[in-house]
C-alpha cells in the first residue's frame, strides 16, 4: 500500500474518532470533516516537490489563524501570510539547501505563494461559510471589512474587500518568502544575521499592523514570544550541551520571584526594573550552577529525573517560604518535635518569615519605568517592543555562544563525553557553564513576565512550564535557533491565539445554529490542550523525530544513510572487541 | 635524554580481579614505545591509567616530573598528553574541522565574556585556531579540502588519521596511540606508519603505541614492552623481544618456547612465520 494512502486512511479513521468524540453527533458532518483533514494529509504523504510540501505544511499556520479569527478580524489573514510566508521559505530552505541567490528566492517565493493560497483559500471559506454560521449578516461583515482593511472603505464591495485581502495575504507570504529565501543562500554568519532581520522585521510589524487593524492580539503575543525565550534558553542545555532538563521552569520562577521580591510592595523594596532585570538572570545563573552541580555525573534519564525533582522543588520551596499560616508554611520539625515558631538559639524559625508571599503569590510587581513611555496594562506597545529587545540580545548572544570555543565545546560534550573529556575539555566546566547560560535566559524571561503580568504565584510556573518549553524546543528541531522559535510559534500560538479564539467561534455557530446543525452541546476546545500537544509530539516523533527545522546534525544521527550504517557497524565491530573501553 | 613517563609499581584491581600487577615503564623523551601483549593483557587498562581514565589502584604515574595519577583525563590532556581510541571515538556528527577544533580547545584562552563581546583577541584566536586546524589536516595528510566533510562519512583509513590531527592538536609532548592501523588495508598501515615517524621526528613528539600488528610494532618502536596478564614480561629493542622466550610463550602457548620450537624470532602477521615455525607432527 503506497505511504499517502496509508496516511490518509489512519488520518481519516483518527479525526473522525476525534470529531465524533468532541460532539459532532452527526456522523455526516464527522466523516466530513475528517475526509477533509485526511486528504490534507495524504498531500502531505505525497511525494510533492519540497517547495510545495513546506507551502502547504506552513499554509496550515495562515489556514488555521484565518479560521479561527477572521469572522471577528478579518485582517488576521495579513498576519498569517506574514508567518506562514516567513516559515514556508525557512522550511523549503531547510528541505533543499539552494546557494543561488535567485534560485533562493525562486523557492521562497513558490513556498510562500502555496502557503499564502492556502491562508486566501481560508478567508474565502469563512466569508462564504463560517461568517454566515456564525450569524453574522453581510452586511455588518462589510462593514468590517471596509473599517479594518487597509484601503477597504475606498472599494467599497464586501467582495471586493475580500478579492482584495486574498491578493494582498498571497503577495506578501510570496514576498516574505522570497526575502527569506534570498537570506537562506547566504553562507555563514551573515546568513544567519540576514534570517534573524526578516523575523526581526517581521515581529516589529506586528503592533503596527496590530493597531492599524484593531487586530488586539499583542497581549496574546507576548506570553507566546517569552515562552520563546525560555525555549531559546532551554535550547542551549538541551539542544546544544545534550543534557535533558525536566526542571527548566525552575530558572524561570527563580527569575520572577528575584523580581518580585525585589521590586514589589511585598518587602516594600522598589529597585528598578532595568537593574533588576540583570540582577534576575544573576541568581537564576547562578541557581543554574548550583542546581547543575549534583546532576554531573549523571547521563541520559538519570539526570532528566534529576531535573524533574528540581522542577518541583523550587516552586514549592517559594511557596513555603510564604509565612505561616494558611497559605502554606514551612514548619520545621527536629527530631519529630515541631519547632513552631520560637526563638531557638537567637534564630527566629523560618515560619515566621514571609519571604515570597506563599500561595497568594507577590502582587502587584513593579512595572519598567522609561521617562515618556507608560508601562501599563492598557498599553501593550511597550512591553512588546522591551520583549523583542530582549530577545534580539538573546539571539545575539546565543549566536556568539554557538560558533565559539564554548559551544564547540558543548558540541562535543553532547556528541561523545569521554572523547571530549579525552581532548582537553573540562567536563565539569562546560556543564556548569550550559545549565549557567540556559538558566540567564530563563531569567531574563522570568523578569520580564514577573513586570509584565505583575503578579506570580508558585502554580504560574509548575511541570506543565517545562514540559511545554521542552515540546517547543523539540518539535522545531533540537540545537536550531530558527526552528525553536517556529516551534515556540506553533505551541504557543496554538495554546494562546487559535485555541480560545477557535473555542470563542464554535461557541458563537453553535448559538446561532442550536436548531438547524445537531450540535448539542458546546464543549471547551481549550480543555482539549493537552491532548492536543500529546498527539502533535507522537505524531512528530513518529514521522519527524528531528523536528520542523532540524539541526542538519541532528537530521545526520536520525537518518542515517547507507554510507553511516556501514560505518557504525565497523564501530560496533570494534566495540565488541573492546568490552573494556566499550563499557564506558 | 631523560624521561617523559615514569610509571613505578602501576597496579590496578577490578574488585579481585588484578589487570594491571606492579608495572614499571619508562618512556624516554623523543622515542617511540611499542607496548604489546595478548588479547586481556592489560594494555588498555595500562593505557587508561596514563590518560586518567583509571586511576592506579597502587603506584604512581609520573609525567614530566608531575605526578598525574588520579588526575582527571581532561586534566592530564592539558599537561601533554593527546590520545586515540581503539574504536575510532570521533566527533562522528561534526565536521574534520570541528573535530580538530575541539582538540584545540584547552590550548585557545578565550573566556566567556570575550566570546560575548567577540574581543579582537577572540577573533584573532579564533582565525589562528582555525588555519592552525587547516594545517594539520594538510600534516597528516587528510588535506584541508575534506575540512567541511561530516567526520563519520570519512573513509575509515581517513577517520584514523583525523583522530591523529585531533590529537595533535591538543599540542601533546606524548601522544598514546591505541592500536593506529587497526582494520587498514596494508595500504593505509604503511601511510599511517610513515605518519607517526613523521610526528616524531619532525614535531619531536614522543609516541607510544599498542599495536597487534607485529610488523607495525617491531617496524618503528625503538622500544618495546610486553605485558602478559597484567605483568611485564619483556622490555627491550625489538629485536631482544622477539627473540626472548617469555614473550613467545605468552603469545604461542605453554611449551613452545621450552620445546625449543619457539625458538625463532617471533613474527606474527607475516606470511613467512609459518614457514619459521612448522608443525611438530
Amino acid at each position: 500500500m503506497p505511504k499517502s494512502l496509508k496516511v490518509g486512511i489512519w488520518t481519516f479513521i483518527g479525526s473522525f474518532l476525534f470529531l465524533m468524540f468532541y460532539g459532532f453527533q452527526s456522523v455526516l458532518v464527522a466523516a466530513i470533516g475528517a475526509l477533509l483533514i485526511a486528504i490534507f494529509g495524504v498531500l502531505l504523504a505525497l511525494p510533492l516537490p519540497d517547495v510545495v510540501k513546506s507551502g502547504l505544511l506552513t499554509g496550515i499556520i495562515g489556514l488555521v489563524f484565518v479560521i479561527a479569527y477572521a469572522v471577528e478580524r478579518p485582517a488576521i489573514a495579513l498576519l498569517g501570510a506574514m508567518i506562514t510566508g516567513v516559515s514556508a521559505a525557512l522550511m523549503a530552505s531547510y528541505r533543499q539547501h539552494k546557494t543561488d541567490l535567485r534560485a533562493g528566492a525562486i523557492q521562497g517565493a513558490l513556498a510562500g505563494a502555496v502557503g499564502g493560497a492556502l491562508t486566501a483559500i481560508a478567508l474565502f471559506l469563512v466569508w462564504l461559510y463560517i461568517v454566515p454560521a456564525a450569524g453574522v449578516t453581510n452586511i455588518a461583515y462589510a462593514k468590517l471589512l471596509s473599517e479594518t482593511i487597509p484601503l477597504g472603505a475606498s472599494l467599497g464591495s464586501d467582495v471586493a474587500i475580500i478579492g482584495w485581502l486574498s491578493a494582498l495575504t498571497l503577495l506578501i507570504s510570496m514576498l516574505l518568502g522570497a526575502l527569506m529565501g534570498m537570506a537562506r543562500t547566504v553562507e555563514g554568519v551573515r546568513g544567519n544575521l540576514l534570517s534573524y532581520a526578516i523575523l526581526g522585521l517581521v515581529v516589529l510589524l506586528i503592533p503596527i499592523l496590530d493597531r492599524q487593524t484593531e487586530l488586539q492580539l499583542l497581549n496574546a503575543f507576548i506570553p507566546v514570544f517569552v515562552f520563546i525565550l525560555l525555549a531559546l534558553g532551554l535550547n542551549i542545555v538541551v539542544g546544544y550541551a545534550g543534557l535533558l532538563d525536566l526542571g527548566y521552569a525552575a530558572f524561570f520562577a527563580i527569575g520572577a520571584y528575584t523580581t518580585g521580591m525585589l521590586s514589589s510592595p511585598l518587602h516594600d523594596t522598589h529597585w528598578n526594573f532595568w537593574l533588576v532585570i540583570w540582577i534576575a538572570a544573576a541568581v537564576a545563573a547562578c541557581a543554574g550552577v548550583i542546581l547543575g552541580a549534583p546532576t554531573l555525573p549523571l547521563r541520559g534519564d538519570y539526570l532528566a529525573i534529576v531535573t524533574l525533582g528540581f522542577g518541583e522543588i523550587v516552586p514549592i520551596l517559594f511557596r513555603n517560604l510564604g509565612g505561616g499560616g494558611p497559605n502554606g508554611s514551612l514548619t520545621l520539625k527536629l527530631f519529630g518535635g515541631q519547632l513552631g515558631t520560637a526563638d531557638i538559639a537567637g534564630f527566629t524559625v523560618m515560619d515566621q518569615v514571609n519571604l515570597t508571599g506563599g500561595v497568594a503569590g507577590i502582587n502587584p510587581i513593579d512595572p519598567p519605568k522609561l521617562p515618556g513611555i507608560v508601562f501599563g496594562p492598557q498599553n501593550q506597545v511597550p512591553w512588546f517592543y522591551l520583549l523583542v529587545a530582549i530577545m534580539m540580545l538573546t539571539l545575539f548572544l546565543i549566536n556568539r555562544l554557538r560558533g565559539s570555543r564554548q559551544g564547540r565545546a558543548w558540541t562535543a560534550l553532547r556528541e561523545d563525553e569521554l572523547a571530549a573529556d579525552a581532548m582537553g575539555i573540562n567536563t565539569v566546566r562546560t556543564k556548569l557553564l550550559a545549565f549557567a547560560m540556559g538558566a540567564t535566559f530563563s531569567g531574563f524571561a522570568g523578569a520580564f513576565y514577573g513586570a509584565y503580568v505583575s503578579a506570580i504565584f508558585p502554580t504560574s510556573f509548575d511541570f506543565s512550564v517545562s514540559i511545554i518549553v521542552l515540546c517547543m524546543v523539540i518539535l522545531g528541531g533540537l540545537g536550531n535557533m530558527a526552528g525553536v522559535i517556529v516551534g515556540g510559534l506553533l505551541i504557543m500560538g496554538a495554546d494562546r491565539l487559535i485555541l480560545p479564539q477557535t473555542s470563542n467561534l464554535i461557541r458563537k455557530v453553535v448559538q446561532h445554529q442550536q436548531n438547524t446543525l445537531d450540535l448539542p452541546t458546546y464543549r471547551d476546545i481549550t480543555q482539549w490542550r493537552l491532548l492536543l500537544f500529546g498527539m502533535v509530539l507522537v505524531l512528530m516523533m513518529l514521522v519527524r523525530p528531528e523536528g520542523l527545522l532540524p539541526n542538519a546534525r541532528r537530521r545526520a544521527e536520525l537518518h542515517p544513510d547507507e554510507d553511516t550504517a556501514e560505518q557504525e557497524n565497523a564501530t560496533l565491530f570494534d566495540a565488541e572487541r573492546d568490552p573494556q573501553l566499550a563499557g564506558h | 635524554m631523560s624521561l617523559l613517563l615514569d610509571a613505578r609499581g602501576i597496579t590496578k584491581r577490578f574488585g579481585g580481579l588484578t589487570a594491571v600487577s606492579a608495572v614499571d615503564f619508562q618512556i624516554e623523551r623523543g622515542s617511540i614505545v611499542g607496548l604489546i601483549g595478548p588479547n586481556g593483557a592489560g594494555k588498555t587498562t595500562f593505557f587508561n591509567m596514563i590518560t586518567g581514565l583509571y586511576t592506579p589502584t597502587e603506584g604512581q604515574m609520573i609525567f614530566d616530573g608531575e605526578v598525574v595519577n588520579g588526575s582527571k583525563p581532561s586534566d592530564v590532556t592539558k599537561l601533554g598528553i593527546g590520545r586515540t581510541f581503539q574504536n575510532i571515538r570521533l566527533f562522528a556528527n561534526l565536521s574534520a574541522l570541528e573535530n580538530v577544533l575541539i582538540g584545540m580547545h584547552c590550548r585557545l584562552h578565550t573566556t566567556l565574556l570575550g566570546t560575548l563581546l567577540r574581543t579582537p583577541s577572540m577573533r584573532r584566536e579564533e582565525a589562528a585556531a582555525k588555519e592552525r586546524a587547516l594545517e594539520l589536516l594538510d600534516y597528516v595528510g587528510l588535506g584541508r579540502q575534506y575540512a567541511n566533510v561530516t567526520a563519520k562519512n570519512l573513509p575509515y583509513g581517513d577517520q584514523r588519521r583525523l583522530e591523529v590531527a585531533r590529537a595533535l592538536a591538543t599540542q601533546p609532548k606524548l601522544l598514546l596511540l591505541d592500536e593506529p592501523t587497526a582494520g587498514m588495508n596494508p595500504n593505509e598501515t604503511a601511510l599511517l606508519t610513515a605518519l607517526i615517524r613523521r610526528v616524531r621526528d619532525e614535531l619531536g613528539l614522543t609516541v607510544l603505541l599498542i599495536e597487534h600488528d607485529m610488523k607495525v610494532v617491531m617496524g618503528i618502536s625503538e622500544r618495546v614492552t610486553v605485558l602478559d596478564r597484567g605483568v611485564k614480561i619483556a622490555e627491550g629493542t625489538p629485536h631482544e623481544v622477539q627473540t626472548n622466550p617469555a614473550v613467545v610463550e605468552a603469545y604461542l602457548g605453554t611449551g613452545h618456547a621450552a620445546k625449543g620450537k619457539g625458538g625463532g624470532p617471533l613474527i606474527i602477521n607475516d606470511p613467512n612465520a609459518q614457514q619459521a615455525s612448522p608443525p611438530s607432527a
